[in-house]
This record gives C-alpha cells, sequence and structure tokens, in this order.
C-alpha cells in the first residue's frame, strides 16, 4: 500500500487526500487530518476520486480518424500530423487562424506550456480555457475595481466572520467543504442572508432568504446600497481614505429606492432594506458568490455590483470580510494566473503592453510575440461556425456539452478542419475529432493547482498513466519540439515552475519546495516572502479601490407566450461538469443516473406534469428530453436543469448570448416551453 | 505478562515482519496518521486512533471480486505472508470483533476472510491516546496487547496464536506494571457508553419524533465520511467494468446517507430523504444490531464525529437527542 498526497481533482475548494494505491492500482483515498480545508473531511466526489482512474474506458493509445472513423496510430504519426496540419492552415489563412482551449482541470505548468506553445510557437494569442465560462465576468470585474479578480480572503475566515452574504453560489453543493463550513458558522451564531431564487440548503438556514428573480441582482444590490447610503450605514472613513469615485456610485443608486428594487426583484422592499442592515450592520461581513452572479449578459456589472457593496461597508482587507468568488474548477484559478487567457500572460500581464511582450519574447527566446489580444473561447466558435477559424486544439475540455446552444457548438466544431482533443476519455468533443491525444489524470502526474482562495498546491503522482497515455505538460513539450522550438525540454515540472516565477511576479517566490505540506497564497513575490491570505490590506491592488457604477439591463430573453418558463442552468453535488469522470464512477452515476428538471408544484399542476414524467423541453434553439423533478426548490415560472449530461444535455437549450466585456455566455437565464410526453 | 523497552520493540516488529507482511500506524508527509507498511512513514504508535477505518485492513474501499476473461476466471489470491496489523484502539478491537461476528455469520464473506484468516491483530493500549491519555487494557479481542505504561510497552497476549508470538519475549513485566495495567482495565466505563445506551433506549421506545431527524438530514451533505470511516460499516457497492477482453467485477464502500443506497428500480426508495437515512445511520447501530446482535455496533472510536464536516457523527447526535428526549 503506498499513500500519495495530493490534491483533489474536483472543485476549487482544493482539499488535499492521499491516495491509496496497491501494486499500481488505486485502491481508496484517505483524508488529510492537517489540512486547512479538509481537515479530515471530503466531500463525496472526493472520496470517491480514485474511482474512474483505471476506468476501462480511458484513452490509452492516439487516435486519428481515417475514412471517417478514428484509429489508432503511434504518438509520432498524431503528433507530426497536429504540428503539419497547424502549420498549414496558420501558412493559409494567418496565426489566428488556429486556436488552443486549456483546461482548468490541468496543471498550472501545463497552462503554462501550452499557453507558451500558442504564443511562443504557434505565434498566436488565441488561448483560452473554460474560466471563460464561469470566472471571466470576475477576472475583469474585479480587475477593474479591486485590481485583482481572485477570491480577497481565505476559506478559514468564515470562522471569524458576523454576517456571510451568499449570492448565486449552491456553495453546500458545489464546494462541499465550503458550504459545510458556513453552516457550522451559522451554527455558532454568524448571520446568513441568502439571495437565490432556489430554495438550497443554505437559504433553509439563513436568517433571510431572498428569492430574486432570475437576471436581477443588479437592482437588488443597488437597492441594498441605496439603503446603506440613506440609512447613514455606509464605512465612509474607509470610502474617503481606501476609494475613488464614490460620489458616481451614490448618484447611480439614488434611484434605486427599496420600492424600485422591489419592483424589478420581486421581493418585498422589507426584505431588501433587512438585508442592507443586516449586511452594513456587521463588524465583518463576507460576500461569497459564484455563477449566479457571473453568468450573465450584465456579468460583469453583476461582479462591480458587489465590490462596490463591499467597498461601500469597508469589507475588505481585513479577517472575517471580503468578496469572496468561489472558483468552480480545482484549478480554474490557476488557469488564469497562467495566462490561459487572450489578453493575458501569467500573472495578469497584458499583452497588448509592449514592455510585457519583450520580457516573454525574450525569455522564451523567439523574435517577436503577437500583440493583439486573441479570441475569448466564447467567440472562437462562433468563428468556427462562421467559417473564420480553422482549427482548434482542445486540451481537457468538452465544449460540446459545456458550451451554450449545443448547435451552434456542434457546427462550429464541425466546420473546423482541424479538431484535436487531448482528454481522459472519449468525450463528446473527442468523438468528433480529427486526432485524439490519450492524456494521464491528475492521479498519474506531478504538478500544481491553485485553490480558490489562491492556495498553490502540490499535486503528486500516485499511479503510472494507462497504455501509452502521456501527461499534457509531456504532449506539449514533445508538439513544441516536432515544431522546431527548442526552448520547452524539461527536466521536470518544478523546473516549469521556475520558470513561471521568473516571468511571474504573483508567483515569483514559489517553488515546489516551499509548497509541502498544504501550500502557500499568492501573491507571493520573493522566495522569502510567506504568501498573502488576505488580499488588499492597506491599500487594493491597483492602489485605491474603485466604485463603478452600472445600469440595469435585463437578461437578453425573456419569456412569451410561446416559451413561457424561465430555465436556469447549474450542476448537482454528484456529477462534475459534463461528467466524464464522475459518471464513470460507480456511486456517483448511480446517485443521479439521468438528466431531470425541476420545476415548481403549480407549473406542474397547471401542465399536468406529474414527478418523474418524461418532457419535451424546448427553447428557440432546440428541443430535448428529460424527465420531470417536480419541487419547491424553485419558484413558480422558473425551471432549473443541469448541464451534465449528454443525453438530455441542457446546453441543447441555452442562450448563446455573450457579456460584451467578459464574453461569458448567459447560462442562467433562457425561455423555455414545456411538454409532457406519453 | 512480557515487557519490552521502545527499542526491544523495534526487535520485536522486525522479527515479527519475517512471518508477517507488518501494518501499523504510521506518520505521513503531512502529520495525518494512517495504518500503513513501516517503509512507507515513520512509526508512531502513540495518538490513539487513526482517522481511517482501520478494518479496512481487511475490507479496502475498493476491492476485486473475481476477473473473467476469455473463457478463465480468476480471483485475487491471499496474500503469500499474512498480515500483522498493529493499531487497533481497544474501540477499533471491538469493532472488529463485530465484523468479524458479521461477515462469518451464515454467508461467509471470502473476500474479507481471504484477509482476516491467518493475520494477527495487536490492540495499542494504555497512556498512548491522544496527548498521553489512558486507552483502557483491551483485555481480548486480539492475539496480544501493547499498553504503554508511560515507560515500556507491557505485552500481554490472548489465544493460542498470541502465546506463541509472545512466547519468545525474554523479559517479564515488574509487579508494578501489572499493578498499572490491572487497575487502568478496572476503570469504569466512560460517559460514552452510558450516553449511547440511553440514546439507544429512546430510539427503542419510540421517543425520537420524526421532526428531530429532519433537522438531522438538513444538515447532512452526503458526503458518506461517517460511513467510510466507521470500522463497523460493511455495506459495499457491485460494479462491473467491461472492456473488449475482460470484466471485472469489484465491490466499493457504499454509504447508506446515498440516496441510490436503496433506491429501487421502479424509482420507490424507502430511504427515500435525507431525514429517513439520516435516521437509519443511527438507528441500525443503537436499535436495529442490538435487536440483531445483541449489542449497539457503535463502540465510540469517534470517527465518524472527526470527519463529519457538519458535525452530525453519531456522539453528536446521540448527545443532541438525549438533551432533547432524554
Ligand atoms: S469539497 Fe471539492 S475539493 Fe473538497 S473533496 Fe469535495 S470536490 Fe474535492
Ligand atoms: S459524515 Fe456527516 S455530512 Fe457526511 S454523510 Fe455522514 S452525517 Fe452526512
Amino acid at each position: 500500500m503506498k499513500r500519495t498526497l495530493t490534491v483533489c481533482p474536483y472543485c476549487g475548494t482544493g482539499c488535499m487526500f492521499y491516495l491509496v494505491s496497491d501494486n499500481g492500482r488505486l485502491v481508496g483515498v484517505e483524508p488529510s487530518s492537517s489540512h486547512p480545508v479538509s481537515r479530515g473531511g471530503l466531500c463525496v466526489k472526493g472520496w470517491n476520486a480514485f474511482a474512474f482512474v483505471h476506468h476501462p474506458e480511458r484513452l490509452t493509445t492516439p487516435l486519428i480518424r481515417k475514412n471517417g472513423t478514428l484509429e489508432p496510430a503511434s504518438w509520432d504519426e498524431a503528433l507530426d500530423l497536429v504540428v503539419a496540419r497547424l502549420t498549414q492552415i496558420q501558412r493559409q489563412h494567418g496565426a489566428d487562424s488556429v486556436m488552443f482551449a486549456s483546461s482548468a482541470k490541468a496543471t498550472n505548468e501545463e497552462n503554462y506550456l501550452l499557453m507558451k506553445l500558442a504564443r511562443a510557437v504557434f505565434q498566436t494569442n488565441n488561448i483560452d480555457h473554460c474560466a471563460r465560462l464561469c470566472h471571466s465576468s470576475t477576472v475583469t470585474g474585479l480587475a477593474e475595481t479591486f485590481g485583482s479578480g481572485a477570491m480577497t480572503n481565505t476559506i478559514s475566515c468564515i470562522d471569524e466572520t458576523d454576517v456571510i452574504f451568499v449570492i448565486g453560489s449552491n456553495t453546500t453543493e458545489q464546494h462541499p467543504l465550503i458550504g459545510s463550513r458556513i453552516m457550522n458558522a451559522v451554527r455558532s451564531g454568524t448571520r446568513l442572508i441568502v439571495a437565490d431564487n432556489r430554495r438550497i440548503r443554505l437559504a433553509r438556514q439563513a436568517d433571510l432568504h431572498l428569492r430574486h428573480t432570475n437576471g436581477s441582482d443588479v437592482p437588488l444590490l443597488c437597492g441594498m446600497m441605496h439603503v446603506i447610503i440613506a440609512e447613514g450605514l455606509a464605512d465612509t472613513k474607509f470610502i474617503t481614505t481606501r476609494t475613488e469615485n464614490y460620489a458616481a456610485l451614490a448618484e447611480s443608486v439614488a434611484d434605486w429606492t427599496p420600492e424600485r428594487s422591489a419592483a424589478e426583484t420581486g421581493l418585498e422592499a422589507a426584505d431588501i432594506i433587512a438585508a442592507a442592515r443586516l449586511y452594513a450592520g456587521a463588524e465583518r461581513a463576507m460576500i461569497f458568490y459564484s455563477m449566479g452572479i457571473t453568468q450573465h449578459s450584465h456579468g460583469v456589472d453583476n461582479v462591480r455590483c458587489v465590490a462596490s457593496l463591499a467597498m461601500l461597508t469597508g469589507n475588505i482587507g481585513r479577517p472575517g470580510t471580503g468578496v469572496n468568488p468561489l472558483r468552480g474548477q480545482n484549478n480554474v484559478q490557476g488557469g488564469c494566473d497562467m495566462g490561459a487567457l487572450p489578453d493575458l500572460y501569467s500573472g495578469y500581464q497584458k499583452v497588448s503592453d509592449p514592455e510585457n511582450r519583450q520580457k516573454f519574447a525574450t525569455a522564451w527566446r523567439v523574435p517577436a510575440l503577437p500583440a493583439s489580444p486573441g479570441l475569448p473561447l466564447t467567440r472562437a466558435m462562433d468563428a468556427a461556425s462562421e467559417g473564420k477559424l480553422f482549427a482548434l486544439f482542445v486540451m481537457g475540455e468538452n465544449p460540446l456539452i459545456s458550451d451554450p446552444d449545443q448547435h451552434h457548438a456542434r457546427r462550429a466544431l464541425e466546420n473546423l478542419e482541424l479538431l484535436v482533443v487531448q482528454d481522459i476519455f472519449l468525450t463528446e468533443t473527442a468523438a468528433l475529432a480529427h486526432v485524439v491525444l490519450p492524456a494521464a489524470c491528475y492521479a498519474e502526474k506531478e504538478g500544481t493547482f491553485t485553490n480558490t482562495e489562491r492556495r498553490v498546491q502540490h499535486l503528486c503522482k500516485a499511479v503510472e498513466p494507462p497504455g501509452e497515455a502521456k501527461t499534457d505538460g509531456e504532449i506539449i513539450c514533445a508538439m513544441a519540439k516536432k515544431a522546431g522550438y527548442d526552448g520547452m525540454s524539461y527536466a521536470s515540472q518544478s523546473e516549469v515552475m521556475a520558470e513561471i516565477a521568473s516571468l511571474t511576479p504573483s508567483y515569483g517566490g514559489i517553488s515546489y519546495d516551499r509548497l509541502a505540506p498544504h501550500g502557500m497564497p499568492w501573491p507571493c513575490p520573493t522566495p522569502e516572502h510567506p504568501g498573502t491570505p488576505i488580499l488588499h490590506h492597506e491599500q487594493f491592488t491597483r492602489g485605491r479601490g474603485h466604485f463603478s457604477p452600472v445600469s440595469h439591463s435585463l437578461p437578453r430573453e425573456q419569456t412569451d407566450a410561446d416559451y413561457p418558463l424561465v430555465l436556469t442552468t447549474g450542476r448537482t453535488y454528484f456529477h462534475w461538469h459534463t461528467g466524464t469522470m464522475t459518471r464513470r464512477t460507480h456511486l456517483l452515476d448511480r446517485e443521479e443516473p439521468t438528466s431531470f428538471l425541476e420545476l415548481h408544484p403549480d407549473d406542474a399542476a397547471r401542465l399536468s406534469i406529474r414527478h418523474r414524467d418524461r418532457l419535451l423541453v424546448t427553447s428557440r434553439r432546440g428541443s430535448i428530453q428529460t424527465e420531470a423533478r417536480v419541487t419547491t426548490m424553485v419558484i413558480p415560472g422558473v425551471v432549473f436543469m443541469p448541464f451534465h449530461f449528454a443525453e438530455g444535455a441542457a446546453n441543447c437549450l441555452t442562450n448563446n448570448v455573450l457579456d460584451p466585456e467578459s464574453s461569458i455566455p448567459e447560462f442562467k437565464v433562457c425561455a423555455v416551453r414545456l411538454e409532457k410526453l406519453p | 505478562m512480557k515487557q519490552l523497552t521502545p527499542h526491544e520493540l523495534e526487535q520485536f516488529l522486525s522479527h515479527l515482519a519475517v512471518r508477517y507482511e507488518l501494518r501499523l500506524p504510521i506518520l505521513l508527509a503531512d502529520g495525518t496518521r494512517t495504518i500503513g507498511s513501516p517503509d512507507d512513514g515513520s512509526v508512531v504508535l502513540h495518538g490513539g486512533a487513526v482517522p481511517g477505518k482501520p478494518t479496512a485492513a481487511f475490507f479496502p474501499q475498493q476491492d476485486t471480486i473475481f476477473t473473467a476473461s476469455q473463457g478463465t476466471f480468476s480471483q485475487t489470491l491471499p496474500p503469500v505472508k499474512p498480515l500483522c496489523i498493529l493499531g487497533f484502539t481497544p474501540a477499533d478491537l471491538h469493532c472488529l470483533r463485530f465484523i468479524d461476528r458479521f461477515f462469518g455469520d451464515g454467508m461467509r464473506d471470502d473476500l474479507y476472510f481471504r484477509l482476516r484468516q491467518g493475520a494477527v491483530v495487536a490492540g495499542i493500549t494504555g497512556y498512548c491516546g491522544v496527548r498521553g491519555a489512558l486507552l483502557p487494557p483491551a483485555g481480548g479481542n486480539c492475539d496480544f496487547e501493547l499498553f504503554w505504561s508511560g515507560e515500556n510497552w507491557l505485552v500481554r497476549a490472548y489465544g493460542a496464536t498470541g502465546a506463541e508470538l509472545v512466547a519468545e519475549l525474554p523479559n517479564q513485566a515488574t509487579p508494578k506494571e501489572e499493578e498499572l495495567f490491572t487497575q487502568a482495565l478496572a476503570t469504569a466505563p466512560d460517559s460514552g457508553a452510558i450516553l449511547l445506551q440511553t440514546a439507544s433506549q429512546l430510539l427503542r421506545t419510540n421517543r425520537v419524533p420524526d421532526s428531530f431527524w429532519e433537522e438531522i438530514g438538513e444538515r447532512c451533505i452526503a458526503c458518506t465520511g461517517c460511513n467510510v470511516t466507521c470500522p463497523t460499516c460493511t455495506c459495499f457497492g457491485v460494479l462491473d467494468w467491461r472492456s473488449a477482453t475482460k470484466v471485472e467485477r469489484s465491490r466499493t464502500w457504499d454509504s447508506c446517507q446515498l440516496d441510490g443506497f436503496m433506491r429501487e428500480a421502479s424509482g420507490h426508495n424507502p430511504l427515500g430523504s435525507a431525514a429517513l437515512r439520516s435516521r437509519r445511520r443511527i438507528h441500525h447501530k443503537l436499535a436495529a444490531d442490538p435487536l440483531k446482535w445483541g449489542e449497539i455496533s457503535c463502540f465510540r472510536c469517534g470517527r465518524c464525529d472527526a470527519t463529519c464536516p457538519t458535525g452530525i457523527g453519531i456522539m453528536a447526535v446521540a448527545q443532541e437527542l438525549v438533551a432533547r428526549f432524554g
């Protein structure tokens, strides 16, 4: 029996556990008892994180499409083909005719390597990853207001706060060990406000549950800010000494009386007032938010309001306070930190800045780097469907199931001259690919993941990859070599981290020998620096905190006679995203085996739908079949679906409209109708 | 009773390692303790129960039942050397005794006895609990126990195998040390045992309303940690992995806190709510098992209380239940 201390591959909470292996096979998981987040516990996904690793459907050899079918090939053959085709397409259509999709499931090192491959070797800034679909609004919104698009405080701050305001996060299901920590705090007297129209577990334990209509976060938050200012609850000292542009904010919320806010949100004015008083009255208050805030066509505006609310009350820069966007994927924070983004190098250094380009070009030993920002992933899919993008290299993502408007995504993927997918299983996207590259999973490689509280943690290898599968890092470096670039051979992953540290100020002091046992939070600029658990302590990363007033816009698609219900999408506790791993894990798959749709008993009665009836759900984009779950989790007029299931795929229905600033799709609101199937 | 200095214990362990595959409490990289091979971490016998399920030694989280491949059928063979496991606390030994009965009664569980048969089990007791707290002597349920007196390990054997292993040890315990052991043995049952008996009584006399289980269920996030760390939780799920050339059947620890645990193909579920599942978790140990097996099947090892992210392990629930309905 061998035990390998490593990091959970599922959510951004970043629990650490030991993988137990026997003769090269994983046989179980044991939590770390000393880890500051896991503290001897795990959620059900963590306890079962070993179970998919040796699944017989793992990819074990490269595959090349020949006469329409994917056939086994050698690594040389596959990589020669990929590099030759990419080069040829670029020669024909320009450097920006190819796109690289990186992965929030891959390590920091691998994200860094793929962005280096895209930029240094293939000379394009067309690199992005699934943060585009989850927290791009945060990256944009908090960078503008605070100067840093990350969780400001730590998970353990939950133990020392007075009021917690959760908006648009089903924390106990999506960040279970953070959600349970909030539950414990509430039992010890911390007050809880939940704004979410689903009756999620935290809502059931909250002092105040605000079930505002979908997409009305701006009116709710502006209404709260109006009350805070009107009632003299704002922290004037903090505003004067630490922030700028307050007058503009005050003016922008002046019209948002509780009554107007109530009319727009469907809430009672009294509840908005109560929430404002509770939050602003606290000595220390924390905000947690997630996709309910970001996944809107005005996601960045939502984030700006959250940031303003915290600054208005001085809830930044101290223990037990902060604006805490909960990052979804295990390494989505790291994917962003590493510059797997079309406009930024690692450490959020802009590609548009000539000095940054020079710095990276010198370090990477290339004459020049491309200057104009690349395509966000969502816009790349549009470009592909319009025939303007010709090749897509996908590392560990499954856009056919995870992107909005599946028909559109399929059209885009099928339109490509070259689709390469590097993954651990033959996903729905991989099944469309011209070349499939078999990758090692988290248990089979070394690297680092950065969790939601910016804690950079060491991922360790427990077992060998199956067959000929290689780590994402090895594959990327092999491609670079085949493309004639000699600046990407590393003896170890710690060497890659050393290069990252040398180019990325916030990771400047991070090295593998400092990460034992449970990692450290960035910014960590120098080898002596202890890391920074709480951001914006004496001043904001950008200097002064900036109040950004917003105007109110409605979700792009509204209900009407043909599509009378609002569909909102999300996830369940037992599955991870497109189910590649969890649907191959016995207990998790057994728990939630099929696609379903939650609807309110009133709607169900009106439509004569009973629990577990088969339904046809139709939006302007398509139709799918699913099963009815009649429940008061949702409010009348709103239905909810998880997006995990390829059969009954919620993303067949969702609307591919994007926030103009962050390019995040509006996953949280579209209009549908239901029909009962015989 | 024999006696060993810490150094002599090391020698005794190396001696055992010749005949047995030795597993004992070790310290892992970040200070987590577990029962493992001495090659995988430094041996730390002090500190009380390890956080993981100690009975996992005979019943791992995932175990292959058989592999069928192109006309052949194979099962995992017993280990070449039988296991010798140190590190069971007295509570853990009760758990082991209980699941020995469970797995041996009627349908004998081959997979469990493949590892259990012929294995040597040693208890660790004495003044070596958390921060030196006393772990009362086991007085049985094992082949031998090691009792830490504060200076030496006293060795008490039970049964033929234990006697044979211990016979070779040269030094007898001093009368003073024997006295220490006897005194510790006479320690009164702790308040935890009484609490569980009271809770058991309340459950068996139907004094706990459904609303209580609603509240507990509301706090269960279905992490399954209580089940997977419990030494007397023995439920498993069976799964088949099929590839072009073979079928591999294995079993994996299951949890009664999951909806799928009891869900029937029709969709009907006798444990279809978190309240019912929480009730079952406690009821099974405190009310159903006493009826079937004549004893409460929770021996207060403390693991579910330690791992539960929301503080509703069995002792916490029993406490709340007794405080409110007792
Ligand atoms: S809470 Fe997140 S990181 Fe922790 S075990 Fe669960 S999925 Fe893994
Ligand atoms: S450990 Fe606690 S939260 Fe987890 S399943 Fe058991 S009772 Fe529920």
